[in-house]
């Protein structure tokens, strides 16, 4: 859990100048609406290049990446400043790893971001993967659960390996969109998002040091974007939009207690309950006492 | 279960030249071995290529391929015949589908494939997976629970997607030597490979349509290699090893018969109860018997001891004494007769 204090985000200037000048401009929208730090959360499966975006993003490789192993265990936060603004982006482990939920994962991330506020997420999922199976929705409904129906509505899927090609017959604009198309559903699903709310926007992202590159320098998709500007734009985006930013509590990590709910029922349950049986008795009394002296009337 | 009855294997003409001769010579040995069929199996977790690398093998587009969702939802068996020699690929649904074991697919291979024989066994997964999970090793225990120990010796690792560019910093021969043998890892431990046995041999493969190729037209990966006749040779290979072929009988399906397991435990346990516990203790029994006949009883000795280890025994031995006595001289007689007086003026 180390949280590297707030460096200068040097970074930055290794980006080529048209990049460096887009986020530049990107961020001074913040600093207009009087943002001065952003917590970003990274999350994800295991594998699918969630360390390698924080990278990219902050410029340096402040994560270890490896391919054939987690290297991240625990959450890392990394803070970068940059002419008075903070960047935060918190690192999470896989929340799956050898095909089921890391239970221990996703507690280890709510401890950790406890007294934290979330401003953006960042789903990260391969773009080459081909299937979006039961697994990825029991993690969307698990951070769902976990932290609340506001999670989903800050967040953002992230596409890694998106230099690739295509499948046969397939174009490459076909395979994004259906690629997409089938996490944001199952999002929309899992989180409970209302037929009137917008699905989760994506960002295509080519983390490798083999990413083609344009005439300035910067990286490129296939389709020939500019990915990082992008990708920073939207996070913006997210940041700056109507939801509210998610405060990680106690009550939010524990769960709503199942012992409070509808307490407040219970003293208008008594009254009611109370008056009820005052009712039936004094009618019940007065019925009564007219039969019981009528019957013995008759005995006697 | 479409089965299609064996045609002329035209996807051969699909090769360029250079690969059709390969395999001609490949599949030469095979006959010189008086082997005329082959049956290969293609398994594997959803969404590998297993389908597409059926299709790269025949040549045609025999099974529907689509990248988001799973088309191959029976077992599909085609065979191809060519020169006298027939080959059967039987194509699987996968066996993992939304992130946990699909057991009914199994089911359904299982069922497929009763009566069958099962020569080679193509385990399929992509190059560009980085992880080999408990789901992997899930999947290589069942198979190997479902059809016995033979079915992991007469496999071989087919990696997809070889074509790939690795993450930065790991050279592609690297790459390729880590991920396969993690999985070559994975199957050993999970299908009780001994030490003495050779790993699963590991196949790269690119079925895409945008697969670089060599100056005659052949298919190749980064490093260079024509993969298709590798591919077929590996088969062959394995075809022609020392380990039998499968049969899939009804045996084979429902497992062992827990009932059955050590029935002949049960005669030999009797005897040897017989001879060992019963026989003892009924000549310990008569040996009793005969020594209590000859002997005073257990219980007059130990009262004896009893009695000698406290104070009473001198006295009792002298009232003994005095009673043996006075029985010799009849006086205890008369004594008694007078007993039976006094009893009698009590009664009532």
């Amino acid at each position: 859990m180390a949280a590297t204090p707030a460096r200068e985000w040097t970074g930055l200037q290794q980006f080529p100048v048209a990049t460096q000048t887009a986020l530049h401009n990107i961020l001074g929208k913040l600093r207009q609406r009087n943002k001065e730090s952003l917590s970003v959360l990274v999350v994800g499966k295991g594998g699918v290049g969630k360390s390698s975006t924080v990278n990219s993003i902050i410029g340096e490789r402040v994560t270890v990446v490896s391919a054939f192993q987690s290297e991240t265990l625990r959450p890392l936060q990394c803070a970068r400043s940059r002419a008075g603004f903070t960047l935060n982006i918190i690192d999470t482990p896989g929340l799956v790893e050898g095909g089921c939920i890391n239970d221990q994962a996703l507690d280890i991330v709510k401890r950790f971001l406890l007294g934290k506020t979330i401003d953006v997420v960042l789903y990260v999922d391969r773009l080459d993967g081909y299937r979006v199976d039961n697994l990825d929705k029991q993690v969307i409904r698990a951070l769902a659960r976990s932290f609340g129906p506001s999670f989903w509505r800050l967040a953002m899927i992230v596409l890694t390996h998106a230099q690739l090609s295509p499948p046969d017959g397939v174009e490459y604009a076909e395979f994004v969109e259906k690629r997409s198309g089938a996490l944001q559903a199952a999002i929309r699903q899992e989180a409970g998002l209302k037929k009137s709310e917008k699905d989760v926007p994506y960002v295509l992202v080519e983390n490798s040091g083999r990413c083609n590159t344009n005439a300035g320098g910067e990286k490129i998709l296939p389709n020939g974007t500019v990915w990082l500007p992008v990708l920073v734009e939207r996070i913006v985006e997210v940041a700056t939009s109507d939801t509210d930013s998610v405060l990680v509590d106690k009550r939010l990590i524990n769960g709503p207690n199942a012992n409070e709910r509808g307490k407040w029922w219970i003293p208008l349950l008594v009254v009611a309950q109370v008056r009820q049986t005052i009712t039936i008795f004094r009618h019940g009394k007065q019925s009564r006492a007219l039969e019981y002296y009528s019957i013995l009337d008759n005995v006697r």
